[in-house]
């Protein structure tokens, strides 16, 4: 994985995310179009959780976010507590195109709620929507899938994209406004993000980075020195701040890079 | 939306007979596919023994084991030589003529190797040990086994490498590379077993590797110790083992290293038998499968090509058949990736079942409770051994799990370099599960320094990366000594973990897993409850302790009778949640549910309250009725036979809330089976029974006399208020309408209910509080701290002690005349008054309602109902008991009582003697191991390996052993 040195990080704030969702839904994706450019049609196999981490600038300021990307097979769940626990925030995703994973994203949002840091700051992704769009390039729908299907790895679920190429649409089981209603009524931040496109994928990030209270991390933090041992890495991290969200989103690959 | 399991309730500490067969990686019987002859107890027998091979090893003193069909023996030190062969393997057994008073015997295994042993025990012990060997052997040879041996000898490797027509040991290059077998091809084909890496490659470089001087080695020791079924593990072969196995021989070495080549010979054809029986099935298991078999050591080429996925899909696949309750979980993908490059399917599918089974037990269950047993060990281990760690880690909240998890879940595959996790493999099938431990210790402890640095678990987790990288790197590079240099961090590493950790022994991890079992259950526990209570759909109006006591009664239940696995699903598979499929849910059956009932409805339990002068207790057992039945069944709103746990909270949500009109309308409803919204009269029938059911303790008739004159009425009503009203009144025998015709509608039913005050009281408070939930006193762990013996047994013992002490206390009280069993009431409202008539609206409320808590909660010290006070027990014993029954004890055996349930109570606790016994079990073997930790040179140089090892023999013993290797055989 992309490994970034913590570097100079005299002002740096080191956030932990946690990533949770069903199988299958895309997190790994998710963590991969955020962190790296690199494509890794088979990616190292996931034991409980996988560990990346990733600079960004908030106006003045260096988020080092350290994401742990969990494990989506079920008999993993009771080890979430670990790598959620002292978590100041959270992406859970779930699937468009598949209702039941949306449901599985509630239940992590309640647990999440009952059991993590209580300022945890959440936000919901609805995945994949790239399936579900009617967009230019619906002619290749099917090719969108299958490229989908290999950004994500293994955690794709196979024949969802069978006979979908005419109308995208129809293959969208969460309606957008459910769970936005969903997410206000529990005061998650919501987007709808496509690790294939990159859509939405930079804008949780930086809208997480703008909602966690970070003069409170810092105030609590062990003086926010770097790592020792850590080398210095590179820190050109030129994003613009995400005042203008469709832009950020469009170049959602060169953003937030290390 | 819930997966209730209680599985680990029913984990059993192995018995001792159980570990000596762990031990020596003796399949367990169950485990045996084709119901091998059930062994009896006489059949198994261990000896003091001398064993003795050849001129060049030394003799050893240990304990010969026959435990058909395998013999075994292990050196008194249990590590220096060990074996475990079958007896289908040994050609001839002969006593020896030797020096008087020596017992000697000679057996001959299938390839000629001369194996001798002196049984040091008295003389009738040895003879009945002979005798058992003779048996056991002519079983052997009427099975056929015998004849199998050499036919699967065949698919082993190292058969090639003794074998003197090939000379396979010269054929290897240093490059790994073989000549090709020009002359021998022609001669034998290829018929041993082999992985992924005979066409791939291994991984490695071999001329680095040194697999040349390796495997010819390995080829001198095979020749002069047995080889795959027949090894005998002297020193030397750990010492092989440990520098690294050969690519070509790895995979039969760790087959017969880990014992699970005893399985692959005694189940010929079964894993392919397995595949073609579930054919084109899919579940769960095989998707999940799916999603990794793309994932799996990737890089390796192998697995770039067809022929490595599918031949891992069917491994994976087939083992999920085999134990379709684990069925797959994330790791084993790479375990099996990893092991597929050196062995076939077959041997991999039998490693795999090894693996999942005894070496890593619960690792991969559902519940993953081996995983999280042994972090909880490895911590506590770190905690012992590294204090300093431990503490820093404790300092800036850093769990060692995060890191150390996946170590243990895949065998370090995943962390490490293949070529060194290999080793750890090698390693860990050769020395047991401490293996993980040790290495994992040893990795801390060479990284301390930089630890200690460390302020999160992010920082942990990049050093360890950092770590695992170096590990090909010179341990001293500045180093003058060229030897020195050459010693690589992975090298240390090992030494480290075996010399400054052999204190890490295998009774020490069971001892410390033993200790933390009771933990890790009850934290899985209360998880998977916090979870099944957060997933309801709907808590009703119970708040989220009552559910919490809905969910306890439940899971007590379950553990009691346990629900039959469900039909299609099985329960234990867990979900992935495929599109709109429903989630896999735990269910109970019927049984279950009468079971959770009684816990509950005061009714749906028999209870007696027996006297016998020295104690009063509650007997309670599980009542069975259709009542009951009928109830099951309105519950299960879904139609799918079985209950979930909200089922459970909807359907008592459905009742305990509910007023008069309600009660008298729910009441109906559970007897209109086809919901039309009127009773039949048959099902008035069914109902009045269903009143008889629930009022059947109840003392006096004022009960049996409102239900005598509901049926008069609802007939009389029912009768009156037909479309052709009837009035023959005799006896409700209405010829008109036919017994299941619509007959009773709701309101007629409610008009003939409150026509009786016993029954309008019924159903204005006492049907709704008859369901009540109380805290159920705590379970008992299977197996909380103490040892072998374990909890789950010597709560048995108990509750038989306890039996047995009522039984005793029953017979004493029968003879002096005051035994006295009487049933308790379920209801006991009206069981004072003989005739209903003055209507208890004479007592407030608030009192009538404690009343009848009083009455339904139990007089039993274990569980009375907090509320009640000790004042208001005395009226309601004086409701109860005294004038309809002469059940009061005399005084006499009042001021017996309570001294005999202390003498009750001490029975309860009596389980200390056995967590004394573990005590001192568990400290055995503390000693042996301090003789460990020779292994510095082990890196250096393959061949300087052979070190002293006690035999356990004087110097006289040594030259009887010596003798015998002379001894002719007796005539």
């Amino acid at each position: 994985m992309s490994e970034t040195a913590s570097g100079s990080a005299d002002k740096s704030v080191q956030v932990k995310l946690v990533l949770l969702g069903e199988a299958a839904v895309g997190k790994s994706s998710v963590v991969l179009r955020f962190v790296s450019n690199e494509f890794q049609p088979n990616k190292e196999p996931t034991i409980g959780a996988a560990f990346l981490t990733q600079k960004c600038r908030l106006e003045d300021r260096i988020l080092r976010y350290e994401i742990w990307d969990t494990a989506g097979q079920e008999r993993f769940h009771s080890l979430a507590p670990m790598y959620y626990r002292n978590a100041q925030a959270a992406v859970v995703v779930y699937d468009v195109t598949k209702a039941s994973s949306l449901e599985k994203a509630k239940s992590w949002v309640k647990e999440l709620q009952r059991q993590a840091n209580p300022n945890i700051v959440i936000a919901l992704a609805g995945n994949k929507v790239d399936l579900v769009q009617p967009s230019a390039s619906s002619p290749s729908a099917a090719s969108h899938s299958e490229s989908e299907d290999e950004a994500d790895d293994a955690t794709a679920t196979p024949g969802e994209t069978a006979g979908t190429a005419g109308e995208p649409e129809s293959l969208r089981q969460v309606p957008r406004e459910e769970a936005q209603a969903y997410a206000t009524e529990a005061g998650l931040l919501f987007f709808e993000t496509s690790a294939k496109t990159g859509e939405g994928i930079v804008d949780i990030f930086t809208e997480i980075a703008k909602k966690i209270p970070i003069e409170h991390i810092l105030a609590a933090s062990r003086g926010g020195s770097g790592r020792p041992g850590a080398s210095g890495g590179r820190t050109d991290s030129t994003r613009q701040q995400g005042v203008n969200l469709e832009e950020n989103a469009t170049k959602g690959k060169d953003a937030c890079n290390c | 939306m819930s997966i209730i399991s209680t599985a680990l309730r029913h984990f059993k500490e192995p018995t001792k007979e159980q570990l000596t067969e762990i031990f020596f990686s003796i399949p367990s019987l169950d485990l045996s596919v084709e119901g091998s002859s059930q062994n009896d107890e006489q059949d198994k027998m261990d000896i003091n023994a001398v064993l003795s091979l050849g001129e060049e090893e030394d003799s050893y003193a240990g304990k010969l084991h026959i435990m058909p069909p395998y013999l075994a023996f292990s050196s008194l030190d249990k590590k220096s030589v060990r074996f475990t062969i079958p007896l289908s393997t040994i050609r001839r057994v002969e006593r020896l003529n030797a020096r008087a008073g020596v017992y000697a015997l000679s057996l001959l295994t299938w390839h000629g190797m001369k194996i001798i042993v002196q049984l040091t025990s008295l003389r009738p012990t040895a003879d009945l040990f002979c005798s058992i060997l003779r048996d056991a052997l002519k079983v052997e040879l009427q099975r056929g086994q015998m004849k199998q041996v050499k036919s699967f000898a065949k698919t082993c490797y190292s058969e090639v490498l003794v074998s003197d027509c090939s000379n396979a040991a010269d054929n290897e290059h240093e490059d790994g590379s073989l000549i090709t077998d020009e002359k021998d091809g022609s001669i034998q084909d290829v018929s041993y077993h082999g992985g992924l890496g005979l066409k791939f490659k291994f991984p490695g470089d071999a001329k680095k590797l040194r697999e040349a001087s390796k495997i010819k080695l390995w080829t001198t020791y095979l020749r002069n110790h047995g080889r795959n079924l027949t090894l005998l593990r002297y020193p030397q072969c750990t010492r092989l083992v440990q520098v690294g196995l050969p690519n070509r021989l790895r995979g039969e070495m760790w087959e017969t290293l880990s014992g699970s080549i005893y399985l692959r010979f005694s189940n010929p054809g079964y894993y392919e038998r397995l595949l073609e029986e579930n054919k084109g099935t899919t579940n769960t298991s095989t998707d999940d499968i799916e999603k990794d078999l793309h994932r799996s050591l990737p890089e390796y080429a192998g697995y770039q090509s067809e022929e490595g996925i599918n031949a891992l899909r069917r491994v994976l696949r087939a083992y999920s058949y085999k134990n379709p309750e684990l069925g797959y979980c994330q790791a084993m993908n790479i375990l099996t990736a990893a092991i597929l490059i050196y062995m076939s399917e077959e041997q991999a599918f039998w490693l795999l079942e090894v693996l999942c089974g005894r070496l890593l037990p619960g690792y991969y269950a559902p519940s993953m409770h081996g995983t999280l047993l042994d972090q909880r060990v490895f911590e506590s281990l770190v905690q012992k051994h590294l204090p300093i760690i431990h503490e820093h880690f404790q300092l800036v909240d850093v769990q060692l799990s995060v890191a150390s998890l996946p170590w243990f879940l895949s065998l370090y595959i995943n962390s490490m370099p293949m070529v060194f996790a290999f080793r750890i493999v090698d390693c860990f099938l050769c020395m047991g599960p401490k293996v993980l431990f040790q290495v994992g210790l040893a990795i801390l402890k060479i990284n301390g320094e930089q630890l200690l640095q460390i302020q999160d678990d992010g920082g942990f987790l990049n050093l360890m990366r950092d770590y695992f990288a170096s590990l090909g790197h010179s341990a001293h590079p500045t180093s003058s000594d060229p030897r020195a240099r050459a010693i690589t961090v992975f090298q240390e590493l090992l030494l480290v973990s075996f010399r400054e950790f052999s204190v890490i022994t295998e009774d020490l991890i069971l001892s410390e897993r033993r200790r933390f079992r009771g933990e890790i259950i009850h934290s899985i526990e209360s998880f998977a409850k916090r979870g099944a209570v957060r997933n309801l759909r709907s808590l009703g109006r119970f708040n989220k302790e009552q559910v919490g006591l809905i969910y306890d009664a439940l899971y007590k239940a379950m553990c009691i009778v346990p629900p039959p696995p469900a039909a299609a699903p099985s329960p234990s598979l867990f979900t992935t949640g495929d599109g709109h499929e429903e989630k896999p849910e735990t269910r109970i059956g019927l049984r279950t549910f009468r079971q959770f009932l009684s816990e509950i409805a005061s009714w749906a339990r028999d209870e007696k309250i027996v006297m016998n002068g020295f104690q009063q207790r509650i007997d309670r057992e599980v009542a069975e009725h259709e009542f009951i039945d009928r109830l099951f069944y309105f519950w299960d709103t879904g139609c799918h036979g079985a209950l979930s746990f909200q089922d459970l909270v909807s359907g008592l949500d459905g009742v305990m809330f509910n007023d008069l009109m309600e009660n008298i309308e729910w009441f109906f409803n559970l007897h209109d089976k086809n919901k039309d919204g009127f009773l039949t009269k048959d099902e008035v029938l069914t109902l009045s029974e269903s009143f008889l059911f629930i009022f059947r303790y109840e003392i006096g008739d004022a009960y049996l006399g409102a239900v005598s004159r509901f049926m008069t009425n609802a007939f009389e009503y029912g009768d009156a208020l037909l479309p052709q009203p009837e009035t023959t009144f005799e006896d409700g025998s209405s010829p008109q309408i036919a017994s299941n015709q619509p007959y009773l509608n709701l309101a007629t039913f409610r008009m003939v209910v409150l026509a009786d005050e016993v029954l309008e009281s019924f159903f204005e408070t006492d049907l709704s509080e008859s369901f009540k939930l109380q805290p159920l006193p705590e379970m008992e762990l299977p197996s909380a701290h103490n040892g072998i013996l374990g909890d789950l047994w010597s709560s048995i013992a108990t509750d038989s002690n306890k039996k047995m002490f009522n039984m005793f206390t029953d017979e004493i009280g029968k003879t002096i005349g005051k035994h006295q069993v009487v049933n308790k009431p379920s209801i006991g409202r009206y069981t004072k008054l003989e005739e209903p008539k003055a209507r208890e609206s004479l007592l407030t409320p608030t009192l009538r309602k404690s009343l009848s808590r009083l009455s339904l909660g139990s007089i039993s010290a274990a569980s009375t109902v907090a509320t009640s006070s000790s004042s208001t027990l005395s009226v309601n014993t004086t409701l109860e008991l005294p004038k309809t029954h002469a059940i009061v004890p005399d005084s006499a055996s009042l001021s017996a009582m309570p001294m005999l349930q202390a003498v009750n109570a001490a029975a309860l606790m009596e389980r200390t003697p056995f967590a004394i016994d573990d005590a001192r079990d568990d400290d055995d073997d503390d000693e042996d191991e301090v003789l460990d930790g020779h292994d510095d040179q082990v890196m250096d140089e393959v061949d300087a390996f052979l070190e002293a090892h006690d035999s356990g023999l004087s110097e006289a013993d040594k030259a009887v052993a010596n003798d015998l290797l002379h001894a002719e055989p007796l005539k």
